[in-house]
């Protein structure tokens, strides 16, 4: 099983940075076990970073509803609208998995998001917020968790 | 463990693509604003640190054309110490500049113009996307599409490192060159490249061209504008994205002015809305006169119909036919129709694409010698390249360490924000009528900016993916009407 663990943001940009930051410090402790990426691309490019994969995680950060900042939220694909985005540059990760459906690519059959709520996304250079920052850990935590479930469920339908 | 969520993209939308639209006692419109976001902290940011970590810096600002930034910012770097990178230096920018405006144009044409245009304007909402474009055009089509951008892709990082992070551009040249071996790559990828700009815009001729209904919506008069143009041309005033002068020609397609891009602050002046963060850039030897059209009022566009008004043709030959058509078509020079955006925007990827061709077989760009290391001390730089979007200007001072005391970014989408401005509010005073707005009517409005390509950039990947859209009607005494959502 090929597991990639995305994690997406703009480490310039105050809270946007989170998901880098998680990524990173995955990096050593995932070693082996699934490949840690760090990317500020968006649209159709997290296409290209996806492929060839089984298992996905994404961590991202969002800025919107009413949770505090750091607040985390587990969602899959389906969770999220689907929306028409009114620029390539924006498509969302629902239409990137209907793309590569359609198109019968090599695409990730789970996918795992991990949605950190943010409280500043427009200030560079801002730095990032004690909140936000907090939910690290518990991230980490819990992504390490959900691979060995999966990888353990795998196990059990493969025997 | 699993909780459903709907995602509300109102926090966001404060500052990312938000159109306001006033109507009057008739449910008729007053006024139409379209909002961009404020990037806040940019310059302080910059301030203080070295000039060379600007092309790094400025690049990862904005996760949607990172490789506009990062030769924009090398180019202002070259300025700023005065040094003139070698032929082979500027060749190589050139080419890998050539391929990622092939493969921008290529993406904004399937996935942003196609549901406009190939799957049709009023199509149901649920087709208007790129899988109604697959519908249309062919699985195997949208397959192609797909892996001619990641070759794309992976011929840039060959040279650059990774997209978002290029480690490209220096001083006075470039950090890798490009050996005989690769040179091999980049020879076969362009020759798919400029079959694929052909291919594309045969689609535009049978899909577009050839159904009167998008003809007509090209030409009609919600989606025209008689402004100024800019865009950079060569010495022959033929369209070039990587160098040359800034050139701008009138709403009668006259050359206004023609002045190397480091004079620009001589020529484009800034002015400020109370409803907007966006600064709007103008003509400073017309001046401001509002958000009006025509000779006398200063403002100006950029990004493809705009290019390929100010100039006077293309610099390779499949392109320059195209050109002479597209001219030929829509009623001689300039054209004022917005929506004609989509149609130069394929123009100019054929051309790219040849570009790429040439450059890939031109024997300089494996010569070794690909820096020339700077000697001056630094003071002030001024860079600057066309994204797919439009001019975009980076401009530096530096004390004498080269650490930077002031850093100014003019991008694309501000040099363009008055004419986006007017379109909406036209587009929406001729298609909403006494206070009915639908879906498709939204999606009409919609049109009259998506046709820029604009980009609000920078913090916009984040979860969902996408810049959501809404539209508010305000009543005349500002109370809320009603609300149409994206997103």
């Amino acid at each position: 099983m090929r597991t990639i663990v995305l994690g997406l943001g703009n480490e310039l940009l105050s809270d946007d940075a989170i998901g880098i930051l998680i990524a990173r410090r995955l990096q050593s402790e995932l070693n082996g076990v699934a490949d840690v990426i760090e990317s500020g691309l968006s649209g159709l490019a997290l296409l290209d970073l996806l492929l060839g994969y089984d298992q996905a995680i994404i961590i991202d950060s969002v800025s919107t509803g009413m949770d505090p900042p750091g607040t985390i939220t587990e969602m899959e694909p389906e969770d999220l609208g689907h929306v028409i985005a009114p620029s390539p540059h924006y498509t969302g990760l629902p239409e990137i998995i209907s793309i590569a459906r359609e198109l019968g690519l090599e695409f990730p059959d789970r996918v795992r998001i991990f949605a950190i709520k943010a409280s500043d996304l427009e200030t560079i250079g801002g730095g990032i917020s004690a909140q936000v920052i907090l939910s690290i850990e518990k991230v980490v935590r819990r992504i390490k968790e959900l691979i060995q479930t999966w990888n353990l469920e795998n196990a059990i339908i493969s025997s | 463990m699993k909780q459903k969520i709907t995602i509300d993209p109102i926090t966001r939308l404060e500052g990312h693509g938000k159109i306001d639209i006033i109507l009057d006692e008739q449910g008729n419109v007053e006024h139409a604003y379209f909002q961009v976001p404020e990037l806040r902290g940019f310059e302080k940011f910059a301030e203080g640190r070295p000039a060379e970590d600007m092309p790094q810096i400025t690049s990862r600002i904005c996760g949607v054309c990172p490789t506009a930034h990062h030769m924009a910012s090398t180019k202002a770097l070259d300025d700023l110490y005065k040094v003139e990178p070698p032929v082979a230096a500027k060749k190589i920018r050139e080419l890998i500049y050539s391929i990622f405006f092939v493969e921008d144009h290529a993406l904004h044409f399937f996935f942003l113009g196609g549901p406009d245009f190939v799957v049709g304007p009023t199509a149901p909402k649920g087709q208007r996307n790129i899988l109604g474009v697959l519908g249309k055009v062919g699985l195997e089509i949208g397959k192609e599409v797909i892996a001619v951008r990641r070759q794309l892709r992976e011929l840039i990082t060959l040279v650059g490192g990774k997209v978002i992070h290029p480690v490209f551009g220096l001083p006075g040249g470039i950090s890798k060159g490009i050996t005989e071996k690769d040179q091999e790559r980049f020879i076969a990828a362009s020759q798919k490249a400029v079959e694929f700009g052909r291919f594309c815009l045969k689609i535009f001729n049978d899909v577009v061209l050839k159904n009167k209904q998008y003809v007509d919506w090209i030409l009609s008069d919600t989606y025209t504008h008689k402004t100024y143009y800019m865009g950079l041309v060569d010495q022959n005033n033929r369209v070039n994205f990587y160098d040359g002068h800034l050139r701008v020609v009138g709403p009668d397609g006259s050359e206004f002015t023609k002045f190397p891009s480091g004079d620009y602050l001589k020529h484009v002046a800034e002015h400020v809305e109370p409803w907007s963060y966006v600064k709007f850039c103008y003509l400073k030897d017309i001046g401001w006169k509002g958000f009006t059209e025509g000779e006398s009022s200063g403002i100006y566009a950029v990004a493809p119909l705009a290019r390929l008004n100010a100039a006077d043709g293309m610099a390779t030959p499949l392109a320059q036919e195209a050109y002479e058509r597209f001219f030929d078509t829509l009623g001689g020079k300039p054209v004022h129709h917005t929506l004609a955006n989509h149609w130069a925007r394929l123009i100019e990827l054929l051309y790219a694409a040849e570009r790429m061709q040439e450059l890939s077989n031109d024997p300089d760009i494996i010569d070794p010698n690909i820096r020339k290391i700077p000697d001056n001390t630094p003071k002030e730089g001024v860079g600057v390249v066309e994204a797919p979007r439009g001019t975009l200007i980076h401009h530096y001072q530096t004390n004498e360490r080269g650490l930077i005391t002031m850093a100014n970014l003019i991008v694309a989408t501000q040099n363009n924000a008055a004419r986006i401005a007017m379109s909406v509010d036209k587009a929406a005073r001729g298609v909403i009528q006494n206070g009915r707005v639908d879906d498709g009517i939204l999606n009409l409005v919609e049109m009259a900016f998506r046709a820029y390509d604009p980009c609000h950039g920078c913090a916009t990947h984040a979860l969902p993916g996408q810049m959501p859209l809404i539209v508010r009607i305000l009543g005349p005494d500002g109370s809320l009407v009603g609300e149409v959502k994206r997103g």
